[in-house]
C-alpha cells in the first residue's frame, strides 16, 4: 500500500525553485529529479484561498462559492464575511480516501479553521484567530504541539517596515512548523500527509524588491537582498531533515504550489478610476483632504453609484442593479451590456507611461460551471496581475508605485508548481499542461480512487 | 373549517415537471410534489445551516480582518 507525502509551499514560483534556485537547494533537488514535474496553472483567482482548497477538492471557486477571503454577506453594500472551514461543502481527497479508511495528517491548508473532523489528525491553517482556540482535531493534539514548540505560529504579518523583525519570526514559524510535522510523521499511523508552510509567501511579499534587479524599487545591495535564497535553504534544509523520515520505497511524494509569485510594478487606485469615469459617486464634500482612506469611510450616493470595487491581488467588481442591491440603478434588462461596457473600458486602461496592460476579466458565470454564492459581477487581473488593485482612495494618482496598505514587492503570477516522485522511479519526466485541478484525480489515483478521480473535472498524472 | 389546511398549490413551469417526473420514475418518490417538498426542504435546511454559521466571535472576526488586512488580502 503507497503512503503520499505533501509539501506544499505557498506561492512557490516554477522559474525559482526548478530553475534559478534549484543548485543550491540539493534535497529539493533530489525531489525533483526523480519526478513528474512543471509548471501547474493555478484557479482564478490565483490566490491563497481558495487556490488551496480547489487543489484538494478538484472544484473550481464558482462551485466552492469561495472567490478570495471575504465576501460580500448577500448584496450588502458593506457587510462582510471571512471564508472559514466550514463553508467548504465539497469534499477532498482526504475525505474520499477516509471512506477507504485511510488515515491523514493535515496541517495548514487553507481555510481549515474551525478545525473539522477529519479522519486522522488536522492542525488548522493561518486563518485561524490565534493560538489560544481550538486549533487542532482531535482537540487533544494541541497539547501535543505546546508540548512540542510551545506557542504554535500560524502566520507573520509582514506589512511593516521592521523587517528583521518579520525574517526572525518567519524563520521561527517555519522551524516550528517544520518540527510538529517531524513529530507527526513519526508519532501519526498516517496514509495521507499533506502540509501548507505558508513562510515562503510571507518571505516573498516582503523582501521581493531587495532580491530581484527588474523591481521598479530594487535597492541593490540591501542588507536583505539574500533574505530570499536564505529561505529557500532554510526550507530545503528542513525537508531533507524530514526526508529522512520518509520510506521512500513506500512513500510518493509531492511539492507543490497554490500560485506563483512575480515583482509588483505597482497598485491601481481602481475606486479612484470608477470615481472619474462616472461610475461611483461620493457626496464630494466628504472627501477627507490629504489622507488615504477607505470607501467604508465615505458616504457613496448610491442612487448614482453603477459600481465599486474591491482591491487586492486581483480586483472584484460590484455592479449596483435595482432590485438586487438596496439602492440598486442598472436595471436587469441593462445589466450584460453595462457589464461589457464596463469591462472594455478596464481592458483598455493603460499603465502610467500610457504603456499597454495585458488586462483580464472575468465573468464568474463563464469561467466556472457554476457560480454559486456571493460572487462579484467582474474578476480583473490589471496588467495580468502585475498591478494590484487598490480600493483606497485620496491618491495624487491612480497609479501608486507601492503599495496603499503598507509595504509590499510582490504579486501573484498564474502559475505555481509540481512535482510528484513515485515509490521506484528514479527518472524524471517534465510535463507543461498541469492545472490545479489534477492534483486531486492525481493523489485519488495513488490511493486506487478511480472512480471519483475520472468524475472530476481534471486529469490524474499517473 | 374547524382543521388548519395541511396542503396547498403552487406553480412550477410545464417544462421542469415533466423533467422532475421523468427523474423520479423507479424511485422512492410517488410524485412530484413529494420531490419538490424533498428538495425544497433540503435546501432551506442546508440554508439555514450556513446562516447559522458563526464561526468568529465578534474580537476574533475583527483579529482576524485586522490580520488578512495587513497581508494584503483586504485591500
Amino acid at each position: 500500500m503507497m503512503k503520499v507525502f505533501v509539501i506544499g509551499l505557498d506561492s512557490a514560483p516554477p522559474e525559482l525553485l526548478f530553475n534559478e534556485f534549484i543548485d543550491d537547494l540539493p534535497n529539493i533537488r533530489r525531489i525533483i529529479e526523480r519526478s513528474i514535474y512543471g509548471p501547474m496553472r493555478s484557479c482564478i483567482p490565483a490566490i491563497t484561498i481558495p487556490a488551496w482548497i480547489c487543489m484538494a477538492t478538484g472544484k473550481t471557486p464558482g462551485e466552492l462559492g469561495l472567490y478570495g477571503f471575504r465576501h460580500r454577506k448577500g448584496h450588502s453594500y458593506d457587510e462582510i464575511w471571512i471564508a472559514h472551514s466550514l463553508k467548504v461543502r465539497e469534499k477532498a481527497v482526504w475525505d474520499y480516501i477516509a471512506q477507504k479508511g485511510y488515515r491523514s495528517v493535515l496541517i495548514g491548508i487553507p481555510p481549515s479553521y474551525p478545525p473539522k473532523k477529519v479522519n486522522g489528525w488536522l492542525i488548522s491553517c493561518f486563518i485561524t484567530p490565534d493560538s489560544s482556540v481550538n486549533y487542532t482535531y482531535p482537540t487533544e493534539l494541541k497539547k501535543e504541539v505546546e508540548r512540542l514548540v510551545g506557542d504554535y505560529i500560524f502566520d507573520v504579518v509582514f506589512r511593516k517596515e521592521d523587517r528583521d523583525s518579520v525574517k526572525e519570526k518567519i524563520w521561527e514559524m517555519t522551524e516550528k512548523r517544520f518540527e510538529v510535522i517531524r513529530y507527526l510523521i513519526q508519532e501519526k499511523d498516517w496514509d495521507y500527509f499533506h502540509f501548507v508552510e505558508i513562510g515562503l509567501d510571507r518571505i516573498h511579499h516582503a523582501f521581493w524588491k531587495y532580491f530581484d534587479e527588474k523591481h521598479h524599487l530594487h535597492e541593490p545591495n540591501s542588507k536583505y537582498k539574500n533574505v530570499i535564497p536564505d529561505y529557500y535553504k532554510l526550507l530545503d534544509r528542513e525537508i531533507g531533515k524530514t526526508m529522512k523520515l520518509i520510506d521512500d520505497d513506500e512513500t510518493a511524494v509531492v511539492i507543490v504550489s497554490d500560485h506563483g509569485i512575480k515583482r509588483m510594478k505597482g497598485c491601481f487606485a481602481v475606486n479612484q478610476w470608477l470615481i472619474e469615469e462616472g461610475l461611483l459617486r461620493v457626496r464630494e464634500g466628504d472627501l477627507p483632504k490629504g489622507r488615504i482612506f477607505r470607501l467604508e469611510e465615505l458616504r457613496v450616493d448610491w442612487d448614482e453609484t453603477v459600481a465599486w470595487a474591491w482591491g487586492g491581488y486581483y480586483s472584484r467588481v460590484f455592479l449596483n442593479v435595482k432590485g438586487r442591491e438596496k439602492n440598486g440603478v442598472v436595471r436587469i434588462s441593462e445589466y450584460e451590456r453595462v457589464r461589457d461596457e464596463i469591462a472594455e473600458m478596464m481592458k483598455s486602461i493603460r499603465g502610467p507611461n500610457g504603456e499597454r496592460w495585458d488586462t483580464k476579466v472575468f465573468y464568474p458565470e463563464d469561467i466556472y460551471p457554476v457560480a454559486k454564492g456571493d460572487k462579484p459581477d467582474l474578476m480583473v487581473y490589471f496588467d495580468d496581475l502585475y498591478w494590484r488593485a487598490a480600493g483606497t482612495l485620496g491618491h495624487k494618482s491612480n497609479y501608486l508605485p507601492e503599495n496603499d496598505t503598507g509595504p509590499d514587492d510582490a504579486v501573484h503570477s498564474e502559475y505555481g508548481v509540481f512535482a510528484l516522485k513515485m515509490p521506484g522511479i528514479d527518472e524524471k519526466k517534465i510535463i507543461t499542461n498541469m492545472t490545479i485541478y489534477d492534483f486531486a484525480p492525481t493523489v485519488l489515483s495513488l490511493f486506487g480512487i478511480h472512480e471519483v478521480a475520472k468524475s472530476l473535472r481534471g486529469v490524474s498524472v499517473v | 373549517m374547524g382543521e388548519e389546511r395541511k396542503y396547498t398549490t403552487v406553480s412550477i413551469p410545464v417544462q421542469l415537471y415533466e423533467k422532475i417526473k421523468k427523474r423520479i420514475e423507479g424511485t422512492g418518490f410517488t410524485s412530484v410534489s413529494d420531490y419538490v417538498t424533498y428538495v425544497l426542504r433540503e435546501v432551506l435546511a442546508s440554508l439555514e445551516e450556513e446562516e447559522k454559521e458563526e464561526v468568529f466571535t465578534k474580537e476574533e472576526e475583527e483579529k482576524v480582518k485586522e490580520r488578512l488586512r495587513a497581508l494584503g488580502y483586504l485591500d
